[in-house]
């Protein structure tokens, strides 16, 4: 394999970095690949998948706003667009600075006037439902597009999880498709993750406050799947776990070793001592 | 020289703590990939990497067993049951006359506690010689393909090393339980997956009484025995306890502003009641 290709694959590890980790795998990558300027000159796309992917929550430069970073506001390579304070910045992939803000009037886009009245309605779905939740509405490509973060990182306890889903709305259509994932990952002494992800579809009904049922379907889809995820974990734990290992023997004893040593094997040892 | 080896290391332990981070669905994926990165490497990945227990079938006996990386010569696996590597290796490693019988009882020994404990599944069980003692490991593997709904499979792997100082023995346990368990389910035209899965580490050290080999067998069994009753335990509130918590603290299904009303009402009423006692 050329050296290249040795490089690509590894860096091809940051897109499965756990909620959190992408600066340990990050670190893990450097280690291996032992190389820091050719793999400086292969990383920075991967850095910006991995970013786009996670729904990096990025301060705005110059404004009191935050914006996830994601494929529906990249306007241009390294640029990204804040249609709520109607910004376009640079972003600095590698080290996750933002920078250059220069404004954008977006208030004559399509569905300008659906995609801020959805914020205003998801802006408050997302603080009534996450402690520590990001929303971002986008229009794009003729639909709009909200994307919704939540992230819990506790290193210290061993843990990581996010919660993320992106929700399209094609008004055309009159059509909410998306989908909701969530990973966890916990590593005292192990390595156990939970990685789980469901699609919605859904009609929304013409007429006034469009944007009302929008955010109402998302509330309920995603009300929909947390109740899924955790039937899921009844059904997990219940049956197949148990279906596993037992936690003892019918006879509801632990094993008489002796026992099977005697019973089993006696014969067999006995000629292993001469 | 030195710095060679300096460079293996570094890269030994960050290729270790990447699999540590990288989802446990994809081990063998991602070993795939590292030994194609690190292909100088292959032999120390290979040993230092647990991966899910492949089951083969003993062509003598037609009896079942593991093969990983303990067993492994070349590209052949020895059968503990027929002491053959499959496929065949003319000089391929195998235990001392004295430690092949052990290893005989302990298959046997092992295939009753794997009976009794998982009613089903495939054990073995390997040693292998040292300097003046011997070590091995215990390999059982259980899956449940259950409904269509989920399945599940567990792999144990116990690797064990035993010191023997005359009437005692000592014993140092280090065990590995590997736990997959996946639902799936189709409402209407919505597909969900839920991939629950990953690993578990421990260890445990004894020393004891160990007059004959049968005593090694006794004591051997408890310990993986406790161990196993412990890990399942501990699998069973990190799997189905902990990650289900912080699912459902990355999102609260009840509104938080209603429990952030009734706050706001506590405090208000506590104010008004701390005032009339004043």
């Amino acid at each position: 394999m050329s050296s290249d290709d040795r490089i690509a694959k590894a860096a091809s590890f940051l897109l499965h970095s756990p909620p959190g980790e992408v600066d340990d795998v990050f670190n893990d990558i450097r280690g291996i690949v032992n190389d820091d300027d050719a793999l400086q000159a292969q990383i920075e796309p991967v850095l910006a998948e991995s970013n786009m992917q996670q729904f990096l929550v990025v301060e705005v430069p110059g404004q009191q706003s935050t914006v996830l970073l994601t494929p529906y506001n990249q306007v241009s390579e390294s640029r990204y667009l804040d249609p709520n304070t109607g910004t376009v910045f640079t972003f600095d992939h590698l080290r996750r600075i933002a920078s250059d803000p220069e404004s954008y009037n977006n208030s004559a886009d399509e569905n300008e006037e659906l995609r801020a009245a959805l914020q205003t309605h998801l802006d408050q779905y997302v603080a009534n439902h996450y402690t520590n939740g990001s929303v971002s509405v986008f229009a794009h490509e003729g639909a709009v597009v909200s994307c919704i973060v939540s992230n819990k990182f506790s290193p210290g306890n061993f843990w990581n999880g996010s919660w993320r889903a992106v929700w399209s709305f094609n008004p055309a259509m009159a059509q909410l498709n998306g989908s909701a994932k969530v990973r966890v990952h916990y590593f005292e002494d192990g390595n156990v993750q939970l990685d789980t992800q469901s699609d919605f579809a859904g009609d929304i009904e013409a007429g006034r406050d469009v944007a009302k049922k929008v955010a109402k379907m998302i509330g309920q889809f995603e009300a929909d799947f947390q109740q899924g995820i955790n039937d899921g974990y009844r059904q997990l734990a219940e049956r197949t776990f148990k279906g596993l290992r037992r936690t003892l023997p019918v006879t509801r004893n632990k094993i008489d070793w002796e026992k099977i040593a005697n019973y089993k094997i006696g014969g067999e040892l006995a000629h292993a001592e001469n | 020289m030195a710095d060679y080896d300096d460079e293996n290391e570094q890269q030994m332990d960050c290729a270790l703590d990447l699999m540590r981070r990288l989802p446990p669905q994809n081990v063998e994926e991602n070993l795939v990939k590292l030994l194609e990165i690190l292909p100088e490497m292959t032999e120390d990945l290979l040993s230092a990497i647990d991966q899910p227990l492949k089951v083969r079938q003993d062509s003598h006996s037609g009896r079942e067993y593991l093969v990983c990386d303990y067993n492994r010569d070349g590209d052949s696996y020895r059968s503990p049951w027929s002491n053959e590597y499959e496929p065949p290796l003319a000089d391929g490693s195998v235990p001392s006359d004295r430690l092949r019988k052990l290893e005989l009882a302990a298959n046997e020994a092992f295939d009753t506690y794997k009976e009794l404990y998982y009613e089903g599944g495939v054990s073995s069980v390997y040693l292998w010689d040292m300097d003046d003692s011997f070590a091995g490991v215990v390999l059982i593997k259980k899956v449940n393909d259950g409904t269509v709904k989920s399945k599940g499979s567990w792999d144990s792997i116990h690797v064990i090393e035993v010191l023997e100082k005359g009437r005692q023995a000592r014993y140092k346990l280090t065990s590995t339980v590997m736990l997959y368990t996946v639902a799936s389910g189709v409402k209407g035209d919505r597909q969900n997956e839920i991939n629950l899965s990953g690993s578990l580490t421990r260890q445990d050290e004894r020393e004891l009484p160990a007059e004959d080999s049968g005593a090694h067998i006794v004591n051997i069994g408890r310990m993986v025995e406790d161990m196993e009753f412990k890990m399942r335990n501990s699998l069973q509130e990190v799997y189905f306890g902990k990650t289900h918590d912080i699912v459902n603290g990355l999102r609260s299904a009840s509104d938080l502003s209603e429990a952030r009303n009734r706050e706001r009402l506590q405090r208000d009423l506590f104010g008004q009641l701390k005032g009339r006692k004043d």
